[in-house]
């Protein structure tokens, strides 16, 4: 796999908290690169580091050794204020809480990031990222008025808004009942496969098996990696694990 | 979020109406024009009354700017604490720090504005009723009525957006400096109270707190009183800002049962240590500046009163009108009076114009009724002389405190007042003139010219006149009209009911002790005047500022009460956790508060004990336990009722929502 093809790419990166006998190593020294234009799920057990793994690849979280490269952007050299913009333009997140904004309705919870970057959403914009999670007309509801599927559908469109380089996503249907879950993985499968780079980590096999790879982490590290299995098979992988 | 903006309007409307009620009528006593037909005696002791209403809205205006200043600071600055999941999830969608910052800010100035708005009506009721408490009161003419000026929309507005600023300045520092990653976690790393500035501000008010105490006893009578009584400034921003450090602290030793739900509230406060702060740190100015200064003050009133007790020489006082001392001394039975005629004064120093009060006295006769020359070697001869006197309270209590009537004879000055004669005058013991030199005197209708201040008799506590005037410099037709006071001995065997019935001719005759009770009396129903004035409305505000951050943290406490009954606590028992807890800040900010008044009184201790040879400490314990019991009352009713509305719906629809 060459750089250009690589949407995040690790090099030897490790990040520890606490001190002394109580530091836990939550990334341990992983090396690893979620290539352009396809859907990579990230899974281990509880622990296994794979929420802090994916903070650090999207900037939120500083790694205490390593490097974090978006494209060919250094995130580990980067300042807040470049992390900032990076957010408005490069990078979408997507998480198990919804983490919308209770008093803004759906269309303004979309149009927020480019509000924040300075410019003036179009309406047709808003309207046509909401068309396209299934939402056009649900605009003008608030979050508290909307189903939990919905709210993850307005917090997918909100990342999307800005088509950023790389979604990164949270357990994304961890809240979710399965036929939204269902709703939610079938929207990512269409992103994905329209050239949407997408890193999710997930604990559930179905939801693994919709992406195009899996990875596999234990103990922080990374331990295996499957492309194109079953949720069956990635199922017994993951309990293999543990 | 509608309780954290209605809670942040209300301060600053509340704040703004205050400070916009008090300076309007301070600006409305200062222009105010004598009334017509007034003589000029008169017209002089409406300006001393003037004076003195000036001054005390000068303190109702500085007390009303600081509360607001720190109600609303810390009011902004709760709120922003409680916002901070919102502010990092703004970061994780491309929001800069200087945007998180610019947004506080300008929400602070929409909120100073709208609560300006809303401040400058307020404002005018309470104006109408501060200034009706003060008519009520006795400090101001009946019929005064703050008056409105049209320039104070600009102030108030100007204040209402720079005290809202101000307080969202540090609040947004601190806001954009939110990590990003924190809007994803539940609790947060926000845990961080103890921030550097804080300590930085505990310590200075602290050493602010300190000073004043250290210093106040060299102030002198006056000096040191003020000093005194705004100890509890200083001291209450130092307890609130290290407030955190304790109220958890204090909560742990508090006896909150041993159960289930006592062991729930103590974790409460354990963890919510931001939140207890924020309302303990009211709680705490409240306590401090309402028990502190009431405090000092009633045991810089009570030094006075001792003291006079202690120097008053004297078996009756008659108090008349006009020169009526001859006629006193010409009774039969009367071994010496000292007839004091007072008279309003203004008296010009480097250019300065100021008025005073001026006492007319006979110098030996004074210096006599007022210990003044009383030697510590004629003790024992005076418990003679004093005869059917021997029991007054003034004999008593010199006999049975040598050392302090010692230490008065020492700082007495007979010989001084001696050369009280001619055009030569003396300062009083209400001091405020200069000891030496030469100052330009007006009496009502006379200007004097220049004349020499050749004496000065001790300061007191309790104050009194600023000037002392022979009789030869104040022509007979202003002393007729004066008020008169004479503090009468007795000859050794003389009837008192004989001579009591000849002075009763003259003038009204109180016995001296009597007359001592009725002075100390009406000596403490002013101060206690003066405390309702400057504090009433203020420590109504403090008290709005407890229960406004109660229904501020109330506000983000719904998942928390939906989490303890899912995990099995029954609704009563959520409720009485929450009233326990609010308890338990309630009582350490009542602690902290009283810690705060309690280097007033100190100061108040110190500052007595230098300028009257006693340290006097008197605790109104009858405000004390109202304070303790209003807050309880108020917080505990409060957080019950927040409570109870926060755990209305079920349950597990709150658990299930997030947004």
């Amino acid at each position: 796999m060459t750089r250009a093809d690589a949407a995040v790419t690790l090099r030897a990166i490790s990040r520890v908290f606490g001190r002394g006998n109580a530091a836990v190593r939550a990334v341990d020294n992983v090396t690893l690169e979620f290539p352009r234009r396809a859907w990579t799920a990230v899974m281990g057990p509880s622990g296994s580091g794979k929420s802090t793994l994916l903070h650090c690849a999207a900037g939120l979280e500083n790694v205490d050794s390593g490097q974090v490269l978006l494209g060919d952007t250094d995130l580990t050299a980067a300042r807040d204020r470049e992390l900032t913009a990076l957010r408005r333009t490069r990078i979408g997140f997507v998480f198990q809480s919804f983490n919308l904004i209770g008093s803004m309705t759906a269309a303004q919870n979309v149009a927020l990031p480019l509000r924040l970057a300075g410019q003036r959403p179009s309406t047709a914009l808003v309207r046509d990222t909401l068309a396209a999670v299934g939402l056009a007309d649900r605009a003008r509801h608030r979050p508290r008025a909307l189903s939990g599927g919905q709210q993850q559908r307005v917090a997918i469109a909100r990342a999307m808004v800005t088509a950023p380089d790389v979604l990164f996503a949270d357990e994304p249907t961890g809240a979710l009942d399965s036929s939204a879950a269902a709703v939610v993985l079938d929207l990512l499968r269409v992103m994905a496969s329209g050239g949407q780079s997408i890193v999710m980590v997930t604990h559930d096999p179905l939801a693994a098996a919709r992406a195009d790879a899996v990875v596999f982490l234990r103990d922080g590290r990374v331990v295996d990696r499957l492309a194109g299995a079953d949720a069956r098979e990635i199922a017994n992988r993951l309990a293999s694990l543990t | 979020m509608i309780a954290l903006f209605a809670g942040s309007l209300l301060s600053v409307t509340l704040g703004v109406a205050l400070v916009q009620s008090s300076l309007l009528l301070l600006i409305t006593a200062a222009t105010l024009d004598t009334p017509p037909g007034l003589g000029a005696a008169e017209r002089m002791e409406f300006s001393d009354n003037v004076t003195a209403a000036v001054s005390m809205l000068g303190l109702i205006l500085g007390m009303a700017t600081f509360l607001a200043g720190f109600i609303i600071s810390s009011t902004f600055a709760f709120t922003v604490a409680q916002r901070r999941r919102d502010f990092a999830l703004l970061r994780l969608v491309g929001a800069g720090r200087g945007q998180v910052r610019l947004r506080l800010l300008r929400e602070a100035v929409l909120l100073g504005g709208l609560g300006a708005a809303l401040g400058v009506p307020t404002g005018l009721l309470v104006m109408a009723a501060q200034a009706a408490l003060m008519r009520h009161q006795g400090f101001v003419p009946p019929g005064f009525e703050g008056e409105w000026r049209p320039w104070i929309l600009a102030v108030s507005f100007g204040t209402g957006i720079a005290l809202a600023l101000a307080g969202a300045m540090v609040a947004a520092h601190r806001a954009a400096r939110v990590r990003p990653l924190e809007a994803l976690r539940d609790t947060g790393t926000a845990a961080r109270v103890m921030t550097a500035t804080r300590w930085t501000a505990g310590l200075i008010f602290f050493g602010g707190a300190l000073a004043l105490v250290i210093v106040a006893p060299v102030g002198g009578p006056g000096g040191g009183a003020a000093m005194a009584m705004n100890v509890p400034l200083p001291a209450a921003i130092a307890a609130a800002a290290l407030s955190p450090l304790v109220v958890p602290l204090l909560g742990r030793l508090l006896p909150t049962g041993s159960g289930v739900i006592g062991a729930l509230a103590r974790a409460n406060l354990w963890d919510a240590r931001r939140r207890s702060a924020s309302v303990a740190a009211p709680l705490i100015v409240l306590v401090a500046l309402v028990i502190g200064t009431a405090a000092a003050g009633a045991s810089i009133t009570d030094a006075g009163i001792t003291e006079l007790r202690r120097q008053t020489q004297a078996d009756l006082v008659v108090t008349a009108t006009g020169p009526v001392g001859p006629a006193i001394t010409a009774v039969p039975g009367v071994a010496s009076a000292s007839t004091e005629l007072s008279i309003p004064a203004t008296v010009v120093t480097d250019d300065e114009s100021s008025s005073a009060s001026a006492l007319v006295i006979d110098p030996a006769a004074y210096a006599r009724a007022h210990s003044l020359s009383q030697p510590a070697s004629a003790l024992p001869a005076r418990a003679d002389s004093a005869g059917p006197a021997a029991g007054s309270p003034a004999a008593r209590s010199d006999s049975v405190s040598p050392a302090a009537s010692g230490g008065l004879a020492v700082r007495a000055d007979s010989a001084g007042l001696a050369a009280l004669r001619g055009r030569a005058v003396a300062v009083g013991p209400g001091g405020e003139i200069p000891s030496s030199g030469s100052i330009r005197l007006a009496l009502p209708d006379l200007d004097l010219g220049s004349v020499p201040v050749v004496a000065s008799v001790p300061a007191t506590i309790s104050g009194g006149a600023n000037l002392l005037l022979p009789a030869g410099l104040v022509p007979e037709r202003l002393l007729a009209a004066a008020p008169a006071q004479s503090f009468v001995t007795l000859e050794p065997g003389a009837s008192a009911d004989t001579v009591r019935a000849a002075l009763g001719r003259i003038g009204t005759v109180t016995d001296a002790d009597d007359w001592l009770r009725a002075d100390a009396a009406a000596r403490s129903e002013v101060n206690n005047k003066i405390m309702v004035a400057v504090m009433g409305l203020g420590a109504l505000y403090a008290l709005i500022g407890v229960v406004n951050s109660i229904v501020i943290g109330a506000a983000a406490r719904r998942r928390e009460f939906a989490a303890a009954r899912v995990g099995g606590l029954t609704r009563g028992q959520v409720l009485r956790a929450a009233l326990l807890e609010s308890s338990a800040v309630t009582a350490a900010g009542i602690l902290l508060g009283c810690l705060a008044a309690a280097g007033a009184l100190i100061a108040a201790a110190r500052t007595t004990s230098a300028v009257t040879g006693t340290a006097t400490v008197t605790l109104p314990w009858t405000l004390i336990g109202a304070v303790c019991a209003v807050a309880l009352l108020v917080t505990g009713a409060t957080s019950l009722i927040t409570s109870w509305s926060a755990t209305r719906p079920a349950p597990i629809t709150l658990l299930a929502a997030r947004e």
